[in-house]
């Protein structure tokens, strides 16, 4: 029964991705802003990668991080729920971050630091900070919400469509606009550019590599450049699956301590 | 060659070999397209093997009297760490040996041997010498009575040194409620300060000493055991828990009175925790009832009853600083029969019926999280003393780490809790090579 409605589930999920492919040109901003989040942080019921991160600061100075992400999707566009286990560099191997993503309120996060054995609650705080030191913010890795930003489509191209999104509370970010192309036919957006209110672009992202895994369009490959430092973290996930059947339960402090050997499993 | 002068030797040589030996031009991601080396993906044949190297030194920012040393730490650490899996278990063995300037000569403690794993659906393990820690306090611990090693954290160690490791077996079931137990077979003490590193006050002395302190020791295996519980379930993000403990105190706040040896009373305690998101912040709220063996507090040879509490409050006012505010209480219970049961002139030592602690830290990230400045403050306006953690972490690379920072204690009378380490106050540079 339940695996039934799990195909369903995510034969479903497919058709919706599929569909615009084949589909007429969209021309509903929001409409278009919801189908890129979902493409982009809910493929599948549930998903899992190994990801790697190289960080390059202003001086060419380099460092990495290497971790694996599980996700499991409350519902689709809506709440979610996500685990990563460090596994480089020495320093932070064996930390596990655990978040319940919750649309419309704040997250709950939880640290795990081995070597005090501590569960370390984190307050949700401003999501717009640095991801494990990267050039990455929280939200380019779990996803922002689409209801805290005005979207306009400023131009449909021959591949994309180009929205430019302001922000409803202007005082809790540090862009004043961001512009987005978003591919037609994967709905994954491609790129998108920070500006201020002057309209200079201050970073970007770039997705440079994008592979069809399980059926899903999946960037795997991305580039974040802050243009001020000149400093960028690349991105990469490896080994990613969808509809692997990631129980609830793995979602929690148990994971922490003794992170689920099972589903990490490449 | 002085712990010291090797200390200089290896800023130096980590200093000209870190960044090189963190580049590497040709691949940049160091491991190229095998994405090996991932304990977690893959089922790792034999022992993986991590560790770093550090050298530290701190120095006093005044002479203490008591001690010829000036430094608190002068030592050149390596730490080791293996693991290797054996089907759905984990074998981990962290072992550390230094060179200590201190306590003359080659030092080492074992930090973990443990067999953890997946009993059952339910049950997970973990046995042998491990790190625990549970409870809701920022470095103030009211359930949490596994030991923790006070030298290393006033000393100038890294934090992660303040949990003293535990021989011990945890079972954790988890069901509708979840439950951890944990079984100590003889009692795991503090790493208490006893003089050789850090003075103290002693009481009995009337005056700050660094003579060494030898309590009867709680080693029989089995009759000196101690086990501690905790139930603890998340509902709608609100994390709730109790405990319970039945053991001994982890300090040897006790005397036989015809000896004058200390030793380390019995202490049982039960309490409970709430930790959930307040406004924009994390707020905890933590109390537990040390049952004492001097319940009726008439014997001043040992420690009362008491009381603890804790509320607390984090929170990031703008992104990359965080703040974090506690209030702490001990409360003494029968604190008129100790004080009548003491002698006069010993009554001024006695714990103040209600000892009031806050606590605030201070974290902030710059330079893309490479530099971390910190301070921990604890303030105490009933003992009138004070204790200063400031810190600022440097990583230059993902193997390079330089910290430098300092515990600075003060207050008005030379026997509270904070003010008898006045003398141990000290500044303190680290250098952590990881590989």
């Amino acid at each position: 029964m339940r695996s039934h409605t799990l195909y369903i589930g995510a034969a479903l999920s497919l058709a919706v991705i599929a569909v615009p492919a084949s589909a007429e040109t969209m021309t509903d901003p929001v409409a278009i802003v919801e189908a890129a989040n979902e493409a982009s942080y809910y493929a599948g019921d549930d998903g899992r990668s190994a990801a790697r991160m190289l960080i390059t600061d202003d001086s060419g100075n380099r460092q990495r991080r290497q971790f694996t992400l599980l996700r499991k999707d409350v519902e689709d566009g809506g709440d979610q729920r996500y685990l990563v286990v460090f596994s480089r560099p020495a320093d932070i191997r064996g930390t596990v971050f655990r978040v319940e993503k919750q649309v419309g309120d704040s997250d709950d996060r939880w640290l795990y630091l081995p070597g005090l054995d501590l569960v370390k609650r984190i307050s949700s705080g401003d999501k717009r900070t640095s991801f494990v030191g990267s050039h990455f913010y929280y939200e380019d890795i779990s996803g922002r919400g689409t209801a805290e930003d005005r979207h306009e489509l400023v131009e449909t191209t021959e591949d994309d469509y180009v929205i430019e999104s302001t922000p409803r509370d202007p005082d809790n970010v540090e862009f004043a606009r961001y512009r987005s192309w978003i591919d037609r036919e994967t709905l994954l957006p491609m790129r998108t550019a920070y500006e201020r209110d002057s309209g200079e672009i201050y970073r970007r992202m770039e997705v440079t590599e994008v592979e069809t895994i399980d059926g899903y369009p999946t960037g795997t490959e991305v580039r974040m450049r802050d243009l001020d430092s000149g400093g960028e973290t690349i991105t990469q996930f490896r080994y990613a699956e969808y509809d692997v059947g990631l129980p609830d339960d793995i979602f929690s402090e148990r994971s922490l301590r003794n992170p689920p050997r099972e589903w990490l499993r490449r | 060659m002085s712990t010291h002068h090797w200390l200089s030797a290896l800023i130096i040589a980590l200093a000209a070999a870190g960044p090189a030996l963190a580049q590497s031009e040709a691949d940049p991601w160091e491991n190229g397209d095998d994405w090996g080396e991932d304990p977690w993906a893959e089922e790792q044949a034999g022992w993986q093997w991590y560790g770093f190297i550090e050298g530290a030194y701190a120095g006093r920012t005044q002479s203490d009297p008591t001690l010829k040393d000036d430094a608190t730490l002068n030592e050149l650490r390596l730490q080791l760490e293996g693991e290797r899996q054996f089907g759905r278990f984990d074998a981990t063995l962290k072992g550390d040996l230094w060179a200590d300037g201190i306590e003359d000569g080659g030092r080492g403690d074992l930090r973990e041997a443990t067999l953890s794993g997946t009993l059952t659906d339910q049950i997970d393990v973990k046995a042998g010498r491990q790190t625990l820690t549970w409870g809701t306090g920022d470095l103030v611990f009211l359930n949490d009575l596994f030991p923790k090693d006070y030298v290393s954290f006033f000393s100038g160690r890294d934090d992660e040194y303040l949990k003293a490791p535990s021989d011990a077996l945890r079972l954790s079931w988890y069901g509708p409620v979840n439950v951890e137990l944990v079984w100590m077979p003889v009692a795991q003490p503090n790493r208490y300060i006893e003089g050789k590193r850090l003075s103290y006050f002693s009481p009995e002395a009337e005056q700050r000493t660094s003579a060494s302190v030898d309590p009867t020791d709680r080693d029989e295996f089995v009759d000196d055991s101690e086990i501690a519980l905790r139930v603890h379930q998340t509902v709608n993000g609100i994390e709730y828990a109790g405990y319970a403990y039945r053991g001994y105190d982890k300090q040897p706040s006790a005397q036989d009175p015809s000896t004058r040896t200390p030793y380390f009373p019995r202490l049982n305690a039960f309490g409970a925790s709430v930790r959930r998101p307040i406004a924009s912040g994390i707020g905890n709220f933590e109390a537990a009832w040390y049952d004492a063996e001097d319940s009726q507090g008439t014997d001043p040879n040992q420690p009362n009853d008491q009381f603890r509490l804790l509320t607390g409050f984090t929170h990031e006012p703008v992104g990359n600083l965080t703040l974090g505010w506690q209030y702490y209480l001990e409360w003494t219970q029968d604190h008129d029969a100790l004080l009548a049961a003491t002698p006069p002139a010993q009554r001024k030592y006695a714990p103040e019926e209600y000892r009031h602690l806050l606590t605030n830290r201070v974290t902030w990230q710059l330079m893309q999280q490479d530099l971390t400045l910190s301070l921990f403050s604890f303030i105490s306006p009933s003992d009138e003393d004070y204790y200063l953690r400031p810190r600022a972490r440097y990583r230059f690379s993902d193997r390079l780490f330089g910290t430098v920072g300092g515990n600075l204690f003060g207050g008005q009378d030379d026997w509270t809790f904070h003010t008898q380490l006045e003398d141990n106050s000290n500044l303190y540079a680290r250098l952590r090579y990881s590989f």
